[in-house]
């Protein structure tokens, strides 16, 4: 059962982390989260995305949304930018692929190239 | 979405919400079975639209949004078609500079009603990248109530980001358990008698 002093304790591990981790530039992962990729489960895929960096211990990355890309068929959409890398974007994402993102691409840092549509 | 959710139309109000400029949320939830009656709400404190401008809100692709981005202008449309399908009313009452409220009210025993689902993967979903977004949530289950402040966290992480990833799992944990419990009619950390 959660309650809030799990969450002080939680607080007091996340303030020791920040502090080692102070001044280094996040990975961001954005989802796209208008009408068209909420409909297309873009929840589900926040959800696995934040279940499975907490199971595998993944640190400095940071989770975002955004609106209508303009793609609504490749929906859901997930974008991934890693410090001094490129842009690549996931499509028709869902919450085993997120989990198999997380695992890949953050943890090992690789590419799953079939599942990608636009590189910047 | 595989099950139509009461939560996701909620999520893309909300959306909607802070792509308005909304800072703050206000979403709530009322169930009554033995009233036969369900609610759901949100309010912000965005921008706020014009009379004429929340006249066309219901028409299908017709969106108040600008810039670069594409709109498609559906989620309130196809809210209102859900609500409709199970013989209930919706409103949108908004103002300039007043912010917006919608509200949704419908019948809880119905066949064709969408469940209200994972409203707490909503609450957290919300939260992801919107670190200064304040959500004050409630929800009444028969008469016993739950509530979260988001400001109430925030004060007691002392600094740390509210859309922390291990933070906002928390959060979607915290709120679900307390869910189940009050839907199981025991006591819990969050809820208390409405009234």
């Amino acid at each position: 059962m959660k309650s809030l002093d799990e969450l002080d304790k939680l607080r007091e591990k996340l303030q020791a982390e920040m502090r080692i981790r102070e001044g280094q530039p996040d990975t961001r992962v954005t989802v796209a989260m208008g009408t068209c990729g909420i409909a297309a489960g873009a929840r589900e895929v926040v959800t696995a995305l934040l279940e499975e960096m907490k199971k595998r211990n993944v640190k400095g990355v940071t989770i975002t949304q955004t609106g209508c890309a303009g793609l609504c068929h490749y929906e859901p959409l997930v974008e991934v930018e890693v410090p001094g890398g490129e842009r690549v974007t996931y499509v028709h994402v869902d919450g085993d692929k997120a989990r198999e993102i997380v695992l890949e691409h953050l943890v090992n840092g690789q590419i799953i190239k079939e599942w990608t549509i636009l590189k910047k | 979405m595989d099950m139509e959710e009461l939560a996701e139309h909620i999520l893309d109000i909300a959306r909607n919400s802070i792509e308005a400029g909304a800072t703050r949320l206000t979403i709530a939830v009322a169930e009554d079975t033995e009233e036969n009656y369900c609610c759901l709400s949100v309010v912000d404190n965005g921008a706020g639209m014009a009379r004429e401008l929340v006249r066309r809100l219901m028409d299908p692709f017709f969106t108040t949004k600008s810039g670069k981005k594409v709109k498609v202008g559906l989620g309130l449309p196809l809210l209102k078609d859900a609500v409709e399908r199970c013989g209930g009313r919706m409103e949108v009452h908004s103002a300039p500079g007043r912010g917006t409220r919608v509200t949704a009210e419908f019948p809880y025993h119905h066949l064709d009603r969408a469940p209200l689902g994972d409203i707490a993967g909503t609450i957290a979903t919300l939260l992801a990248g919107n670190n200064h977004l304040d959500i004050f949530y409630r929800y009444n289950f028969n008469g016993r109530e739950m509530y979260l402040d988001t400001r109430e966290i925030r004060a007691r992480l002392r600094g740390v980001p509210l859309d922390t990833p291990e933070v906002l799992i928390w959060l979607r944990q915290y709120l679900s358990e307390n869910e189940e419990i009050l839907h199981g009619g025991e006591d819990y950390e969050i809820a208390r008698r409405a009234g």
